[in-house]
């Protein structure tokens, strides 16, 4: 029990970071109708642009997360307009298997280009802070605040800008929303690549703590999307608090279950919100 | 229109896959299968692995082969990954042919692909540790050069204890050997009166805070790590940032080269390591060294030698080249009465009289599962990024 409050910590730091790569998967699901898996390989190549910004350009944190959130986004783009579009009005599923097809491709791209090594940041490593008996590390704090920016971000840009207010207008009712004049297909594209840009971003943020490889971005596919079902699909404040269901609840677990069952959090908490409360904690609004 | 596609492809993939073997009909030569980890976590070693072997079998060839036969080496890549290990030995056995698969790395793949093996009568010649291995019922179709995690872990606890640990600590992830690690050291810990505590987490995580947490409450002085090198990277991170003081030792395949340049070095100053120690004084280290050109030959590399001269000894032996030929013969010529040679061309000539093959790994003496027996380790520890030996035992 005196774990308690460190675990916590832990947990809120990595359910912070969860929140941005789940904000980008419920973003297409409110827009598009369609769990996009590909979330995976676009978090490792957010990863490793902002690697090759870091390392290879000598770039700080902060600029080479723009640099991952770019890339991430250009080739969330790209991979859409030519392998998930041309399949979407196929259905949900169709799509959603497509992009399972997408990420391994895609993950096989990276793997091609920058081998299976580990990588490591280029960033100076400090010991942990320790204050009242709980221990948190300057770069942890560091991700935190970068992450709290982009959530602030994307809360704003929602509210009040008119891409925004679009991109809830097609979520809530696309039908609606085109007889208004608002182009979904425009939408659709702008939600693409501001999402795939969010989870480039937070795969980079996941990985600079540790270091990385072409499996980065598979490794938080299940949290994500548990994320993002516990918040309810297609909600922006719901993968936030999703995320901190699953972070939080990951960490705790460790006091009553084996560290070898911590993946289990996520399916548990899928199970859970899918059998008492399908809708999610929010239920479905797109905000 | 999809269905037809997939049928033409089909047709051409399974046209592409016989090919082989209408090739294998019309050649004469032995096939021998390497299967190494060329990528994944194992890639460190697997190439020179595979060249080991490959430079064993061309000085056979350039001796004039074995049973008047030339030998050709089939490679295949484990990727690190079961899966991918059983369909590249599915490969080797049933398109190739392979009387033998030598070099499997990491416990979970030898363990994948054995049932292959005995099944259809190949010889596994493996590198890998974990003790359940030779307790499978392989009837004699496996062989190991590498000593039992049982024997590594208790050479690695008596060194902690003998390094002053009061209170150890092991933690990795769930492995066919973590249990018995656990066990063990527990042993060692309560004849010596020192605390242990074990924990294991998952493997795949991107970071171990809280495991490391976990494992730090009750102020460990010493701590065993139990993973590979993916995982142990994290960890040795997290481990440094908790501001832990204590010593810290790893196998060595696990806080190897590729790790130590992946963290900054002072998180790796003064942490162990342990393997079993190539027998560097031996005229078949020197030919592995030889052959691959390096100074510092890897152990599995040692290894992967003596399986290429045992198999191609073992077949001249029993005058013969099927995989039960290999199982037959191989303590016959890897521990028989006759004089010691160090390489499968002195073998091949010294073959009439009898001979008792001792290779670069160490005496390669196999007992009854398969076993390999007095295998010596070596400690190693960590200055600047660099691995500088410690002590041998």
């Amino acid at each position: 029990m005196e774990l308690l409050p460190q675990l916590l910590v832990n947990g809120i730091i990595s359910g912070t970071l969860l929140a941005i790569p789940a904000i980008g998967f419920t973003a297409i699901f409110a827009v598009l109708r369609f769990p996009n898996f590909s979330v995976a390989s676009h978090a490792t190549i957010g990863a490793f642009a902002g690697y090759a910004a870091n390392v290879w350009l000598g770039l700080p944190a902060a600029p080479a997360l723009i640099a991952a959130f770019l890339v991430a986004a250009l080739v969330g783009l790209a991979s859409d307009e030519i392998a998930l579009k041309p399949l979407r009005p196929y259905g949900a599923l169709t799509a959603a298997i497509a992009s399972i097809a997408l990420t391994i491709v895609l993950e096989n791209m990276v793997r091609f280009g920058f081998g299976n090594e580990l990588r490591g940041y280029d960033l100076p490593l400090v010991r942990d802070w320790r204050i009242a008996g709980v221990r948190v590390g300057p770069q942890q704090v560091q991700n935190l605040v970068l992450a709290l920016i982009i959530m602030a971000a994307v809360f704003a840009a929602l509210k009040f800008t008119r891409i925004g207010k679009a991109m809830r207008a097609v979520a809530d009712n696309p039908t609606l929303a085109e007889l208004k004049g608002i182009d979904p297909v425009r939408v659709g594209r702008l939600t693409v690549f501001i999402a795939m840009g969010l989870v480039g971003a937070g795969g980079m943020l996941l990985g600079l703590g540790t270091s990385i490889d072409p499996l980065t971005g598979f490794r938080f596919i299940l949290p994500i999307f548990a994320a993002a079902v516990v918040g309810g699909l297609g909600s922006i404040p719901g993968a936030a608090l999703g995320a901190m269901v699953v972070g939080i609840g990951e960490e705790l677990s460790v006091l009553v279950l084996s560290p070898s069952y911590k993946s289990a959090v996520g399916f548990v908490a899928i199970v859970l919100v899918l059998a008492f409360r399908p809708r999610g904690l929010l239920g479905e609004r797109a905000y | 229109m999809h269905s037809l596609n997939r049928r033409v492809f089909l047709g051409t993939a399974a046209a592409a896959l016989s090919a082989p073997a209408i090739l294998k009909a019309q050649s004469d030569a032995i096939k021998l299968g390497s299967l190494t980890p060329l990528t994944g976590v194992g890639g460190t070693y697997g190439p020179s692995m595979r060249d080991a072997i490959s430079g064993v079998i061309a000085q056979v060839n350039e001796a004039g082969g074995v049973l008047g036969r030339e030998i050709t080496l089939v490679s295949e890549d484990t990727q690190t990954s079961p899966e991918a290990a059983v369909r590249a030995a599915r490969k080797l056995i049933d398109v190739d042919g392979v009387s033998a698969i030598m070099g499997t790395w990491a416990s979970s793949i030898t363990t994948a692909v054995a049932p292959l093996a005995w099944e259809s009568q190949t010889m596994l010649l493996c590198v890998s540790g974990a003790d359940s291995i030779t307790q499978l019922p392989h009837q004699g179709f496996i062989c190991r050069t590498q000593p039992n995690s049982k024997l590594q872990i208790r050479v690695a606890g008596d060194f902690m204890v003998e390094e002053g640990a009061t209170q150890m600590a092991w933690i990795g992830p769930q492995t066919p050997f973590a249990a018995s690690s656990i066990e063990i050291l527990e042993e060692i810990a309560a004849a010596n009166g020192a605390g242990m505590e074990s924990l294991i987490y998952e493997a795949d995580k991107s970071t171990y805070r809280s495991e490391v947490d976990q494992i730090l409450v009750n102020n460990p002085d010493f701590l065993m790590l139990g993973g590979y090198a993916a995982d142990s990277t994290v960890l040795l991170r997290d481990i440094w940032q908790s501001g832990y003081e204590g010593k810290i030792i790893g196998p060595a395949y696990a806080v190897n080269q590729t790790v130590l340049d992946a963290l900054p070095p002072e998180v790796t100053e003064n942490v162990f390591t342990w393997e079993g120690a190539p027998a560097i004084d031996s005229g078949a280290y020197a030919n592995v060294q030889a052959i691959l050109g390096v100074e510092d030959v890897d152990p599995y590399s040692a290894q992967t030698y003596d399986h290429a001269s045992l198999a191609i000894l073992a077949m001249a032996a029993g005058g013969d080249v099927t995989g039960d030929t290999i199982r037959q013969n191989i303590r016959a010529v890897s521990q028989g009465e006759g004089q010691m040679v160090e390489s499968a061309v002195d073998g091949l000539a010294g073959l009439e009289g009898g001979i008792n093959y001792s290779g670069a790994s160490g005496p390669c003496d196999f007992d009854e599962i398969g076993d390999i027996t007095g295998t010596s380790f070596v400690f190693k520890q960590i200055s600047g990024a660099a691995a500088a030996e410690f002590k041998r035992v």
